[in-house]
């Protein structure tokens, strides 16, 4: 059993949301569920649902072989900033390499991760494809 | 028919859709490409009418799908996700045999533990059962809304002519109180019966079928019982209809039932979508009807009859309410992912499905 | 009471590829002076440093294995951990000890052995360095931001890719006079740029090279000089920090732990960079370019300009040629500073300059760790 169920599941909402923590203190946000401000310290936080629209600020297609329960090579992983004023670093998916670019809008999805096969758990998470137009 | 119907057809429009929306992957193969491979003559894909499928990428499955049309269908409906009661995933390709991909689904849009979720399965009418049985709790009261979900990575054998087809693709549907809906179901009808025309064993990773089995005994027959069962019920004849959607394993199958059952071409082409997207199994005539709902003029009478293998059809007449352009907006439209596309080489989708793949 | 702090000695193995001995024999040859020149009573701590040696080597309190293994027990051992600044942070604990009046000769043993295992298990490890959580199990790995950073540097500073090839030329040029470098021989602009993407535009000759390494180092007070020659090299200082994952910094090519380490340094010691002998974290070539900056030895966006004349910087190779295995990379830094700044020397090479600054870090700057070497007479 490569994978554990209680880390996934306790961040359950982080992973197949994109959620994050906005302190009430010094106001900063950032990204993935917390209890605790990164930059002030404070515990006085709240944890909000971002509604996945962002623009790729930069991206990397990454070649780099890691896990090998990880589906799909290369994988191109972008620093994305969200509407809501905060920073992901994440994969992007339902690309080719040579289409995207820096600026570009994406939304986000519900992807699977990596999974544990062939008879462990899939981990489900958010990844970013460019905004489906409306 | 000449027997007692004990399934209540009429429901007068005291339910309906709230919302629903479509995913399809973005990953094209044409299907000329795969009848070349496996040396079918290439009138093939004309004479069943298909020209391409689209595919889950390497990181979707049925759940992923099934989420984005969920989504899209809250959002159009307008509603709180906490007040859905119950939330059906129809599907015969869940990533696990056992643990519901519809609670993943559930919990990814609701915060709620107050709700049911289930995975159903019948073959290609397990969304159409949903539907079903979301109408059914809706009008109990025991939900608010129930979101009924069609999500499929269809398989098929490698050179099989079923590859030709077989796609992945999703719908889901928000049903709810007239008084929140944009188009009523004036009735619903099903007609199941055991019938052996295709089938897939545990642990099998592709199904078998009874090739020209599936056509008369199965798919025909119980498109055509069911959707006549649904006329003498509700007293309507197919003139009376807008639209008629299908499930359409190929692009030809519906506009023959539908000829058979009675209905003039340009009634049957706006619900057709397998030719640019495949097969997707329980997206098939879910999505049909989404692209149907995304055109239709208030007042329209649409008849959408299911199919799944087993064998069984649901029949539902629907009425568009006023104010459907509203809603459509609120979301991707079916054309939107027809559009939405991308190819790739035989090997990347085989790959991509995990057909072929590297081992540990 | 704060007492001064001294190498007595260093030893190290050939960075390489030890298929055929494991993290024992390794030790064990890099020790093998150590203990031939007695002393080892006088030994009060035995500090281990390596990053991987509870996956890939599935041991756990390897400090005490190695006790019992290399017939040290009883003395005590720790093992220590920081990513891939490790080494360096041993050191630190190893300084504080003696600094403290706690000990008086402290062995330090920096051992990583990433050859067990093919390469992607490695990479997977590796990966750890970030958070679990949100990094790692979401399939993000340190060359991503390495990329990520180096993007932005060539975008901001209207720097091409060419233009960054300098830094690994210059690295393997230098190893070829470092008999313990893994990488001996030259690199040209067109072998890099050549060479297989990592992560684009990181490419293999970029970054280190995966390999085996042991290195050790024996730290004193001031009572052990006796025992040893007229020159001695004094650990004057280490100081460290730690900084926020890149999506929550505000500017992404910014090493603010570095820069809250250099800063803790300056208000205590004052160096002069030009004079000093450094050697610097180099895993991914853009780092180099961003330390020197953030060091002040170049101006920002002008780093690739100067590192062909530089005279006085990872004249082991670096990461890049000299190696980097993981938990040993610290100590073999501070083992070439010492060497190339005492009589001893790396090999032929030499430093005529009296001091020595170490940075090690891991990730992209996720921690930092400075040490300041002084030689006295």
């Amino acid at each position: 059993m490569k994978y554990s169920i209680p880390i996934f599941w306790r961040n359950k909402y982080s992973y197949y949301r994109l959620e994050f923590t906005k302190c009430k203190r010094c106001n900063k946000i950032a990204f993935f569920r917390r209890r605790v401000c990164p930059f002030c310290r404070s515990r006085d936080v709240e944890v909000l649902t971002s509604k996945g629209i962002g623009r790729v600020i930069s991206f990397t297609v990454s070649y780099f072989r890691g896990s090998t329960n990880l589906e799909s090579y290369p994988r191109i992983i972008a620093l994305v900033e969200l509407e809501e004023g905060f920073k992901v670093i994440g994969e992007l998916s339902d690309v080719k390499p040579e289409e995207v670019k820096e600026g570009m809008y994406v939304e986000a999805v519900l992807r699977r991760f990596s999974s544990d096969d062939p008879y462990g758990l899939i981990y489900y998470g958010v990844k970013f494809i460019p905004r489906v137009k409306k | 028919m000449g027997h007692t119907v004990n399934t209540s057809s009429r429901l007068e429009g005291k339910v309906g859709i709230v919302g629903w929306g479509v995913y399809v992957p973005i990953w094209r193969v044409k299907a000329i490409e795969i009848a070349r491979m496996w040396g079918f003559p290439e009138e093939l894909t004309k004479s069943l009418w298909i020209e391409e499928k689209a595919i889950a990428g390497e990181d979707e499955d049925t759940v992923t799908m099934g989420w984005y049309a969920a989504k899209v269908a809250i959002e159009r409906g307008g509603i709180d996700p906490n007040e859905v009661g119950a939330v059906f995933v129809g599907t015969e390709s869940k990533p696990y045999a056992v643990k519901p991909s519809a609670t993943i689904i559930a919990d990814a849009l609701i915060d709620t533990g107050v709700k049911s979720a289930s995975d159903i399965e019948f073959a290609c009418r397990a969304g159409g059962e949903g539907i079903r049985d979301s109408i059914a709790l809706v009008m109990s009261g025991m939900v608010k809304y129930a979101l009924a979900i069609g999500s499929d990575t269809a398989q098929a054998s490698p050179g099989d002519v079923l590859e030709l087809t077989a796609s992945s693709g999703a719908a889901a549907y928000v049903i709810g109180p007239e008084q929140d809906s944009i188009a009523v179901f004036e009735g619903s009808t099903v007609y199941v019966t055991d019938t052996t025309d295709f089938w897939r064993r545990d642990c099998s990773p592709y199904p078998r079928h009874g090739e020209i089995f599936t056509g008369e005994p199965a798919y025909f027959h119980h498109i055509i019982s069911a959707a006549k069962l649904l006329f003498e019920e509700l007293g309507l004849k197919p003139g009376d209809f807008d639209y008629a959607v299908f499930h359409q394993p190929n692009g030809k199958f519906p506009l023959q039932v539908g000829r058979m059952l009675g209905f003039p071409k340009e009634k049957l082409l706006p619900g057709i979508v397998t030719p640019w997207i495949g097969n997707t199994y329980n997206g098939s005539a879910l999505i049909g009807l989404a692209k149907v709902l995304e055109e239709a003029k208030p007042g329209s009478r649409i008849l959408v009859v299911t199919f799944g293998s087993g064998a069984g059809s649901d029949a539902f007449s629907i009425i568009v309410k006023e104010g459907i352009e509203e809603r459509v907006k609120k979301g991707p439209k079916v054309i939107d992912f027809l559009e939405r596309k991308r190819y790739v080489s035989y090997g990347e989708y085989v790959k991509s499905r995990r057909i072929i793949s590297k081992i540990e | 009471m704060v007492r001064d702090v001294y190498i007595l000695s260093t030893s190290m193995v050939k960075v390489d590829r030890y298929f055929n001995k494991s993290y024992k024999e390794l030790t064990l040859d890099v020790i093998a002076n150590v203990l031939n020149n007695g002393g080892v009573e006088y030994i009060d701590y035995v500090i281990v440093s390596t990053l991987l040696s509870d996956s890939i080597l599935h041991q756990l309190d390897i400090s005490t294995m190695l006790m019992q293994y290399l017939g040290l027990s009883p003395i005590p051992s720790f093992r220590v951990e920081t990513g891939e600044s490790s080494g360096l942070a041993a050191i630190e604990l190893g300084f504080s000890l003696i600094a403290s009046g706690k000990a008086d000769s402290i062995l330090i043993i920096g051992i990583e052995k990433l050859t067990e295992y093919p390469t992607n298990i490695v990479n997977e490890n590796y990966s750890k360095i970030l958070d679990y959580e949100v990094e790692t199990i979401r399939n993000i790995s340190p060359p991503d931001y390495a990329a990520l950073i180096m993007k932005e540097y060539m975008k901001r500073y209207k720097v091409s890719r060419e233009d960054l090839t300098v830094w690994p030329i210059k690295m393997h040029e230098n190893a070829l006079k470092n008999p313990y470098a893994q990488l001996r021989f030259k690199v040209s602009k067109e072998k890099v740029l050549n060479s297989i993407t990592i992560a684009e535009p990181i490419k293999l000759l970029d970054t280190f090279p995966i390999g085996d390494g042991s290195a050790v180092i024996l730290l004193g007070s001031e009572n052990t000089l006796r025992r040893v020659s007229s020159e001695a090299v004094k650990v004057l200082h280490i100081s460290s920090s730690t900084s926020q994952p890149l999506y929550l910094r505000d500017e992404i090519l910014g090493f603010t732990a570095l820069r809250n380490a250099f800063k803790r340094l300056l208000s205590r010691f004052k160096v002069n960079l030009e004079e000093t002998l450094l050697e610097i974290h180099d895993s991914y070539s853009i780092y180099a370019y961003l330390i020197l900056e953030e060091l002040g030895i170049a101006s920002k966006g002008k780093a690739y300009t100067m590192v062909s004349e530089l005279s006085n910087v990872n004249l082991s190779g670096g990461l890049k040629a000299r190696g980097h295995p993981f938990g040993a990379t610290g100590i073999y830094q501070v083992c070439e500073v010492y060497s190339m700044i005492s009589s001893k020397g790396l090999g032929e090479l030499r430093y005529n300059g009296k001091y020595g600054l170490i940075h090690s870090m891991s990730g992209p700057d996720y921690n930092s760790r400075l040490c300041l070497l002084e030689k006295v007479m």
